[in-house]
């Protein structure tokens, strides 16, 4: 206990020793992009494409959701589940909110000329090395950069919210079951995280902070909403069982946004917002 | 509830919600250190960025700013004030709130020294005369509502751009109004006004999004328009180039005719709002940087061309 608290509390003090390994680590992982054309494509895939990106994670989930022996371990499962699901909303808020309070551009923009403020003063910042995927979109957005077309996005990397959303669901999935939640978690580390970090999109410390604030959230929530809410989850879970047609198809839908990080929902969010205030103006 | 707080649960849970709050806290301590506050990029790679000034030095949140024979004029939109600034221990105020301005804007100086600004707020053309005696040149009361974008033209007249009507005026040195360009010119916001070496007339309109180009035949063109990304706040003409401010997008831009449109700098988060615009005799381009005008925060920004070995 006394060894995890210190640590935990000198890792302020720690910050720019994390940040070198985590740029060396990084450099090493970057260095597989630029080589060869067609790792470089199925290396951008996951990041271009949502089926590539999260299909199987959302698969994963399903198997879990659907699969147990009797109907107390298909309880158990689904009261997993349905707390993950609950806790990516929570990991998602936390890690956008961060990412926007805290402004660090991704590593393929710290590896242009750029400078820092350092109290009130501009400082020339490291440069990152980068090798530039030979893949079509990353060359494009490349050029982009130099030309200085940067989106705001791509200014707060800190902490990867793709790290947390994803973990999160993979964790929890394998939580309620191991086969599945396996082969989730890998795909997750190495196709999901581990492309954000070879196209220079992620440092291993972005993902590393995201990862675990998701597994952070989902933890406590499971205990939480597990003891806490066991009358409201409870007879949802029980709902689920009886009505297993309608609550796969409502699970289907929630998958389907989920593995899409909640884009369109906040979209939708946006739209309501939009029209409330609209509406209040007059 | 009370058989759940009597059980081992609870110290259980709070364990972990100590442990998370620790992790949670030192994620955001660590995040502190990782964040840069703000960043310049060059992509003109020949310059290099630097804080000449910020609000700890005498002034708020500058708009317009002008250098001149060693000192930067500056209209301090934040303090609604007109500041002189010659170093980090000398700024002078020449006009303040008392004299009923409120958010000066843009500025100029004819050859005599005679300083004029605008203030959107307040409305009006504002003078410090020579000899630093600040006044009211022309107010609403002569149609001048919202006054933006400020330019001397070459026979000596005032420019001055209103964002509410529409129109660029024209005021004589006493303090005489007319219609330079009336709303048929169909410029929604005149926000910043320059001339270049060859008597045009650049206009931005951040409203519009479009940089406008006045010949001298009076025609009205509009060199750059329908851009992603490109928002004009500010502009500036020094040595045959055309420089363009864009708060909206964070980047300053060079422009010239034969080469078009180029990114100097990108600026990001603290730094993001860049605002005014002015060059020195050695080439180096001051910048305003409206960080926040509601808590006064803000910087001037200088970046200056590297010594090639």
């Amino acid at each position: 206990m006394i060894y995890l608290l210190s640590f935990i509390l000198t890792i302020p003090t720690e910050t720019n020793r994390l940040t070198i390994v985590s740029d060396y680590l990084y450099e090493m992982i970057n260095g597989l992009a630029g080589r060869s054309w067609i790792f470089d494509n199925l290396t951008d895939l996951p990041l271009e494409s949502n089926l590539v990106k999260a299909a199987l994670i959302g698969a994963c989930f399903m198997f879990a959701w659907l699969a147990g022996a009797d109907d107390a371990e298909v309880a158990r499962r689904r009261k997993i589940l349905l707390i993950t699901l609950i806790a990516s909303v929570f990991v998602i808020v936390t890690t956008k909110t961060l990412s926007k309070t805290i402004f660090l551009p991704r590593p393929f923009i710290q590896s242009q000329k750029t400078f820092h403020l350092e109290g009130e003063q501009l400082v020339e910042s490291r440069r990152l090395d980068y090798r530039v995927p030979l893949d079509d979109e990353n060359q494009k957005s490349f050029k982009a950069l130099q030309n200085g077309e940067i989106i705001q996005n791509d200014l707060g990397s800190f902490p990867s919210d793709h790290a947390g959303f994803y973990m999160t669901l993979a964790v929890g999935i394998l939580l309620a079951c191991r086969s599945a939640g396996i082969i989730a978690l890998f795909w997750t580390i190495f196709v999901t995280l581990g492309s954000r970090i070879i196209t220079g999109q992620h440092s291993p410390l972005d993902i590393v902070v995201g990862s675990g604030i998701g597994i952070g959230i989902l933890l406590v929530l499971q205990v939480v909403i597990g003891n806490l809410g066991k009358r409201i989850i409870d007879p949802i879970v029980n709902w689920t069982l009886k009505n297993s047609a309608v609550s796969s198809a409502i699970i289907f839908v929630v998958l389907f946004e989920a593995v899409n990080k909640l884009e369109d929902v906040r979209l939708i969010a946006k739209v309501a917002v939009d029209i409330a205030k609209h509406l209040i103006r007059g | 509830m009370k058989d759940f707080i009597k059980t081992e649960n609870l110290q259980m849970t709070t364990r972990k919600f100590c442990f998370f709050a620790l992790f949670l806290s030192s994620v955001l301590l660590g995040g502190c250190g990782l964040d840069q506050k703000g960043m310049v990029l060059l992509t003109d790679k020949s310059y290099r960025a630097s804080v000449v000034g910020t609000n700890n030095d005498g002034f708020t949140v500058p708009d317009g700013i002008l250098w001149k024979q060693g000192k930067l004029y500056m209209a301090d939109e934040g303090g609604g004030a007109f500041r002189v600034w010659t170093n980090a221990d000398d700024v002078k105020t020449l006009a303040d709130s008392s004299l009923g301005i409120l958010s000066p804007e843009d500025l100029v100086m004819d050859a005599q020294g005679n300083i004029f600004f605008t203030d959107d707020d307040a409305g009006g053309v504002w003078e410090i005369n020579d000899q630093r005696k600040p006044s009211l040149l022309a107010g609403k009361d002569k149609g001048l509502i919202s006054t933006e974008g400020i330019a001397l033209s070459p026979n000596g007249q005032i420019l001055v751009g209103d964002g509410k009507q529409h129109q660029v005026f024209s005021v004589s040195k006493s303090g005489d109004v007319s219609v330079f360009l009336g709303t048929d010119y169909g410029i929604t916001k005149p926000e910043s006004m320059v001339y270049d070496d060859r008597g045009n007339l650049y206009v931005a309109d951040n409203e519009d999004d479009i940089l406008y180009l006045l010949t001298p035949d009076m025609k009205l063109h509009r060199p750059l328009e329908n851009r992603e990304g490109f928002s004009p706040e500010t502009i500036w003409y020094s040595h045959g180039t055309l420089y363009i401010t864009d708060s909206s997008n964070g980047k300053l831009f060079s422009y010239k005719p034969e080469e078009g449109l180029k990114t100097i700098a990108v600026f990001g988060g603290k730094l993001a709002a860049v605002s005014g615009i002015t060059t020195n005799d050695n080439g180096s381009v001051y910048l305003s940087i409206q960080t926040n005008l509601k808590k006064k925060l803000g910087y001037i920004v200088r970046l200056d061309k590297e010594m090639q070995p």
